[in-house]
């Protein structure tokens, strides 16, 4: 007998019915269960925009704050003191800092390794101080932060990061098949090899690394006008560069759904953990970190790959 | 003039502490190809170590400074045995991850335990004055005591069988190996000398700067400038790394303002990564 409707189609109609039912909730779900999704989705975009540059190149970036807070606080001062409406706020902020990073990818990403992680992490603690100081507190309102209102809803912030969310796992499902895809795994394999296959390894470097840049700008944005209020510490935060990172590890590093499983678990701990353990959350965070990556670096899609449970595909 | 001079004094005081933890990093990330980015926490730990060894068993702070090198050396000897040694083989990232869930894993344990509050240990306070210059004497006494286990570090690295084969591992596992050198028995003696010398570092700063859980922060920030600066794996480069940073700070903090001094770590990392990412000295 021939099937109802081939596995594609199977696939296409399951994918319709979550994106109907996400879209949905914000009608019947209380306000604690949007706001966890929402943030699941943020840190979905985060952990996303981190994989596909660190994850397909192996470059590992200790810098996605400063992607996150750059973008934020375009946006957010955008919002503040020049009254723009946040749906042209976010791109505008996210933009930049896709331009700022052609700039700094083409300058660092000639760094290599553990160097290229220090220098990020320099850059993000360089930015976070240069935004707090009174040199520039004109613009950036120095060390004391930017309270703003946006005048969006909770609903409409959750259907703006899950069309973000969606996009985001879209193009990293398109990249994970595409030849500019194959270049990045490429890199991350044996850089000099890939050179010398004719693959120009800073140019695509730097493509993946605006657009992670960019993708993990707009849900910075999104983010801060969600929490209606940024500062320099709060922006620039290492714990924006790490909860993704962790989230990433735990679903499968260099995987399309990875990132997205790794933010749904992991935001479900984060809950449980901060409810119950405040004073030790970050003491059980850094635990986590190093029982990762002694004992489970592939993550929990690679372990199912390697078991034969998913089938070895870029494509998941 | 003499503003100065003492400025310049006080700089190099700060850079030689600064100086004492770098060299702790750069030896670990130089001979055992880790990058211990919870290194410190270690510095912290030792000031810790100080303080409750002052107040609660009244242990004089110097020999708190002389008994943290060989705690710290055997506490790091048994992390690296259990931990870090499995990662030796791995990507240098996945150490610097791991390290850095260790970093959070410490600060935290010790917020939680010992809480927040500001701690200092008070021995030593008030100045003095040498050849028309106002010194502190607690800076002084940091500064002489970061010298001393400086040279004895230089002297043991130098004509030590131990030091030699550090070295010998440093420049090339493999021929050592060969050579009849047990590289994984050195690797973890260079671990807990690592970490024997951020523990000594972190009791000497305790001495005369405030402590608290977070500070390994602002040291790891320094420690990275030093060992950049320095070139990795330079342990020469880093004495002279952490007197620049040292002396830097003291400068900027005193013509800028302290937050400014703030960024000095960062700037010089990105500034000699580009410039010259080999180091300023030669090997």
């Amino acid at each position: 007998m021939k099937a109802l409707l081939s596995e594609k189609n199977r696939i296409w109609l399951g994918i319709f019915v979550l994106m109907a039912f996400l879209i949905s909730i914000p009608f019947f779900a209380s306000d604690y269960w949007i706001t966890l999704l929402t943030l699941i989705l943020i840190f979905t975009v985060y952990s996303s925009g981190w994989n596909v540059f660190s994850g397909l190149t192996g470059y590992t970036n200790f810098g996605l704050a400063w992607s996150i807070g750059l973008s934020g606080y375009v946006s957010s001062l955008l919002i503040a003191d020049y009254g723009f409406f946040w749906l042209f706020a976010w791109p505008v902020g996210a933009i930049f800092t896709g331009i700022v990073s052609i700039g700094v990818g083409y300058i660092l990403l000639r760094i290599k390794g553990v160097y290229f992680a220090i220098s990020m992490v320099a850059l993000t603690e360089g930015t976070r101080e240069l935004f707090g100081t009174k040199y520039l507190k004109t613009v950036t309102h120095g060390g004391i932060g930017v309270p703003f209102v946006a005048g969006i809803g909770l609903s409409t912030l959750y259907w703006a990061i899950l069309v973000l969310a969606f996009f985001t796992i879209v193009i990293c499902y398109r990249i994970s098949f595409s030849k500019f895809g194959l270049r990045l795994l490429t890199i991350r394999e044996d850089e000099q090899a890939a050179e010398t296959l004719g693959i120009h390894t800073t140019r695509e470097k730097i493509i993946a690394f605006i657009l992670s840049a960019f993708l993990v700008g707009l849900a910075g944005s999104i983010h801060f006008t969600y929490q209606n209020y940024i500062d320099p510490s709060f922006a620039f935060n290492i714990q924006l560069t790490l909860t993704p990172i962790v989230m990433t590890l735990f679903g499968g590093v260099g995987t399309v759904f990875g990132p997205l499983i790794g933010a749904t678990l992991f935001t479900f701990i984060h809950e449980i953990l901060w409810a119950e353990l405040t004073l030790l959350y970050m003491a059980v965070f850094g635990g986590i970190l190093m029982v990762l990556i002694l004992f489970f670096p592939q993550g929990l899609l690679g372990w199912l790959k390697e078991r034969g449970i998913l089938p070895r595909s870029r494509k998941i | 003039m003499a503003n100065f001079a003492e400025l310049f004094m006080r700089g190099l005081m700060l850079g030689s502490v600064y100086a004492l933890v770098g060299m702790g990093l750069t030896l670990v990330w130089g001979v055992v190809g880790l990058v211990n980015v919870a290194h410190g926490e270690f510095v912290m730990l030792g000031a810790y170590f100080a303080f409750w060894a002052f107040s609660l068993l009244h242990l004089n702070p110097l020999f708190s400074v002389a008994l943290a090198i060989p705690v710290f050396f055997v506490a790091g000897v048994l992390i690296h045995r259990q931990i870090t040694e499995r990662l030796v083989k791995e990507h240098e990232l996945s150490a610097l991850i791991l390290t850095f869930g260790m970093s959070i894993l410490i600060w935290n344990l010790a917020q939680f335990f010992w809480t927040n509050t500001y701690r200092s240990v008070p021995y030593l306070t008030g100045n003095f004055t040498f050849m028309g210059l106002v010194l502190s004497k607690g800076k002084t006494v940091s500064f002489v005591l970061a010298m001393v286990i400086t040279a004895a570090l230089f002297l043991f690295l130098k004509y030590s069988s131990w030091g030699k084969a550090i070295r010998a591992t440093s420049q090339n596992p493999e021929v050592a190996l060969v050579c009849g050198i047990d590289t994984m028995k050195m690797r973890m003696i260079t671990y807990g000398m690592g970490i024997g010398l951020g523990g000594a570092a972190g009791a000497i700063i305790s001495l005369q700067w405030v402590i608290f859980p977070q500070m390994g922060a602002s040291y790891i920030s320094r420690a990275f400038a030093i060992v950049v600066l320095g070139g990795l794996g330079n342990i020469h480069g880093a004495l002279a790394g952490g007197l620049i940073i040292g002396t830097l700070e003291a400068m900027v903090t005193q013509y800028l303002s302290a937050k400014m001094a703030q960024i000095i770590p960062s700037v010089t990392i990105l500034i000699i990564l580009l410039v010259r990412p080999t180091g300023l000295f030669k090997k």
